[in-house]
């Protein structure tokens, strides 16, 4: 019953062709003569065969290419060619394949499978990933299929675009429709009556070694919910409660054996807790740190003389051996505490992709005596390291500097800044915020710790709430999405006119607010259960208002959508010549740009009753990206595009040279306007690094300039056969040996004798 | 290499540990980063302690 000729065929992309019965008949040749038999007069009666059958069809839309190929299978076979049509849908399988494998997707996955990571730029996107392993590889497979759906599905196409070709970059692409970024745990708040992580639920912790370990859980669970990093803002604030918990329970057993040594009796700890009950019944006084220490002590020996059992000197003796021993254990335990929250963060592979979480810790303003203990061994522990000495990675810690908190000699920190100075010059952390600079002084009120100006690790910065403005804190809060500019494309496109330069800056901005608030209606929809530690456990601020299938959508307006840039100074020599490093003309050229942008998002936060903010981008990946795709557009621009890099946010350029002191004052500025997140670096060599006198001035002029958060990169080596941790050149300066260079036994032997820290190997005999 | 040779030294090939800091975090080995941020930290100047503040 055939219903005419086919006409028309129904390509692989959609388009109609005409139906060319020739093509047919070459394709079934081929097959033939795979199979030996070179006759096209029979391939032309098969391909007849086939428009006859196709004609026969039962169907109105003309034939696609499959059904074509359906038929050509199986008049081969009517015909009694099988070995042909064998031969056929093999050769088609094969097509099919390779056309799959073309899509940029599955070249990705090819690339994440096979290629080593060293070869492959792609998967070094993220250094905390070893692309090499298979938890790594199965995360960038997933981050891969992610950002097709999401480019696919979830963006305007004019985003997609922008994005696609790089006049901005939208950030963890890949997160897109799950979560937000990061979050400023309150640990003192969370730990309180205890949490859930879940499945079984964590008391409130009641040692410092407790405390410690559910800071580290604390920070692992709540990466889970989320894609950025995790940081505690109250750190030494936190640990002073379990400081206090344990001293308060080591002057107690300490006071207890120094009695029964000294009246030879047994059993006393009952006896010794009511008196200690006692005398907080009566007195509101309680075994603490140095704080009414003498009262408390006179109080235990009257009760102690009042037995009859001791005279007023040996109660005397006895309590103050009990609080010696108590403070001494107390302050070695809280050691051990801070060494293995360093080692945890460093070993606990719990992140997707078996990567540790990105961590940091704040601390520096904890004036009582637990908090000053905290902080002090906290250093301490960064300053030994890991197991064989080496320089932790994480925790990123961040001093907050103070005046009249820890800033000034004769302040009550003022030694555990110092302290933080040398630990600093030998492990490059702690970083320093600096809590005088203006824009972060106007938050802060003393005694309330949630209005310290605290940051995440990169640089990110929550404080100013234009959505809650009875809320502007620290604590509770993170940042929600962030979406980069390719501010020197701009530029470029504009060929040095600056109005035309402002106008086009305007209409990416304005690109770049309406993603970030279609990006936030995504995550505003999500309910608390997507969320189940970050806003289950009430982490996030107001969330514990919000029953498992609430919106979050409230709550979440405490967080920052920021708008992000890089490349100030190549953008200033493609405008005007030079960048800022080279003229304080530039420098005013500089904070004019990145003004104008702050001024926009102020606008749009007053416009939205957000909090829209201007960061200075940290730029992993993203510093390759746009400049490769600008060279290729523009050429090879000196001072522009003739570097693997842009210069990141608004540094002055890495290799321009340029004393340390004139970079932090020409930074500093922009400091005050992006108020997402900033950090100014200062590079120094290995020497000056040693002198902590030079290392604490480079510090104390970062305060006097209004920098927000500055940080001091010098050289750290570490030779792993010997266990030197230093500047080392081409020679190792301890044991002699040079980069690849073997040792003996007998010289590891003798250096053994001399450092204690050389390490050992396993395997040798 | 005999067994008594191989026995006999220690750390062949073992290359020192150069601690940097990328994008706030930091790394033992240059390895694991991106070819643009190579680049960046490759040209890293030092900045000197010349003028006082």
């Amino acid at each position: 019953m055939a219903k005419g000729t086919v006409k028309t065929i129904v390509k692989r992309d959609g388009r109609v062709a005409i139906y060319d019965e020739k093509k047919i008949a070459s394709a079934v040749l081929k097959a033939l003569i795979a199979d030996g038999k070179d006759d096209p007069v029979v391939a032309a009666r098969i391909a007849n065969a086939v428009g006859e059958s196709l004609a026969g069809l039962d169907s109105e839309a003309p034939p696609t290419i499959e059904k074509i190929q359906d038929a050509v299978e199986t008049e081969l076979m009517r015909e009694g060619y099988e070995e042909a049509a064998k031969k056929y849908i093999i050769y088609r399988a094969n097509r099919t394949r390779i056309r799959e494998s073309k899509t940029s997707l599955m070249k990705a996955i090819d690339e994440i499978t096979n290629v080593d990571a060293r070869n492959s730029d792609m998967k070094r996107d993220n250094a905390n990933i070893d692309g090499n392993t298979s938890m790594g590889s199965m995360l960038q497979i997933g981050t891969a299929g992610a950002k097709a759906y999401n480019a696919a599905y979830l963006l305007k196409p004019e985003q997609a675009a922008a994005h696609r070709e790089g006049n901005i970059h939208i950030h963890d692409f890949d997160f897109y429709a799950l979560t937000t970024t990061c979050c400023q745990i309150d640990i003192i708040r969370l730990f309180k009556g205890g949490f859930s992580t879940g499945h079984g639920f964590l008391r409130e912790p009641q040692s410092i070694a407790s405390y410690a370990a559910l800071a580290a859980i604390a920070i692992q669970s709540n990466q889970n919910d989320q894609h950025g990093g995790q940081s505690i803002p109250n750190f030494d604030y936190a640990m002073a409660l379990g400081v206090a918990k344990t001293f308060k329970k080591l002057y107690a057993r300490k006071l207890t054996e120094s009695y029964e040594d000294v009246t030879s009796l047994d059993e006393q700890g009952e006896f010794i807790d009511s008196v200690i009950a006692e005398i907080k019944a009566e007195k509101n006084l309680f075994p603490r740190l140095e704080i009414d220490a003498e009262a408390l002590d006179a109080a235990v020996a009257e009760k102690l003389v009042a037995t009859g059992k001791v005279d007023a000197q040996q109660a005397i003796h006895l309590i103050a051996s009990a609080r010696r021993r108590a403070t001494r254990d107390t302050d070695r335990q809280t050691y051990q505490a801070m060494e293995g929250f360093v080692h945890n963060l460093n070993t606990m592979h719990s992140r997707a992709g078996a990567q540790t979480p990105f961590s940091s810790i704040n601390y520096g303003t904890d004036t009582t005596p637990e908090g000053r203990m905290a902080i002090r061994n906290i250093l301490l522990a960064e300053d030994a390291g890991l197991g064989h000495g080496e320089t932790p990675i994480f925790p990123i810690h961040i001093f907050k500097v103070k005046e009249g908190v820890n800033y000034n000699p004769g302040d009550p920190n003022y030694d555990l800044f110092k302290l933080s100075c040398k630990v600093s010059a030998k492990r490059l952390f702690p970083n320093y915020v600096f809590l005088d600079s203006p824009f972060n002084l106007q938050y802060y009120k003393p005694g309330h710790p949630e209005t310290e100006v605290a940051t995440m690790g990169c640089r990110t910065r929550v404080m100013g709430n234009t959505y809650d403005p009875t809320r502007e804190i620290s604590y509770s809060r993170g940042n929600l999405s962030f979406t980069s500019i390719n501010l020197p494309r701009i530029a470029l496109e504009t060929k040095g006119d600056e109005k035309a330069f402002y106008d086009l800056l305007d209409e990416r901005m304005e690109l770049v607010a309406q993603q970030l608030l279609d990006r936030f209606e995504i995550q505003a929809s999500k309910r608390v259960y997507n969320f189940p530690f970050l806003m289950g456990q009430g982490v996030w601020l107001d969330s514990d208002t919000l029953g498992p299938n609430d919106e979050v959508r409230e709550v979440l307006k405490h967080g920052t959508l920021s708008i992000g840039f890089i490349g100030l100074a190549e953008t200033l020599t493609a405008l005007y010549g030079h960048h800022h490093g080279e003229s304080d003309e530039m420098e005013q050229k500089g904070l004019e740009i990145v003004q104008h942008m702050r001024d926009y998002c102020d606008r749009k936060s007053r416009e939205y009753q957000m909090n829209f903010s201007l960061l200075a981008t940290p730029a992993e990946g993203l510093s390759g990206r746009f400049i490769r795709m600008d060279r290729k557009r523009f050429g090879e621009i000196a001072g522009v595009t003739d570097k693997d890099y842009y210069t990141n946010s608004f540094h002055v350029p890495v290799w321009y040279p340029i004393p340390a002191f004139d970079k932090i004052r020409k930074e500093a500025p922009f400091h005050a306007l992006t108020n997402a997140g900033h950090i100014s670096y200062v590079e120094l060599d290995g020497d000056t690094a040693n002198n902590v006198e030079a290392f604490e001035s480079v510090v104390r002029c970062m305060h006097d300039a209004g920098i927000g958060y500055g940080s001091i990169n010098h050289p750290v080596d570490r030779d792993p056969v010997c266990g030197y941790v230093g500047v080392i050149g081409d020679v190792c300066p301890r044991c002699g040996r040079r980069d690849g260079e073997a040792l003996s036994e007998e010289q590891i032997a003798e250096l053994r004798k001399k450092y204690p820290n050389v390490p050992s190997f396993v395997g040798l005999e | 290499m005999s067994a008594v040779q191989k026995r006999s030294t220690v750390g062949q090939d073992v290359k020192f540990e150069r601690i940097r800091r990328i994008t706030g975090y930091l790394v033992g080995t240059m390895d694991k980063w991106n070819d643009a941020k190579r680049a960046e930290e490759h040209d890293r100047v030092k900045h000197g302690m010349g003028c006082g503040c």
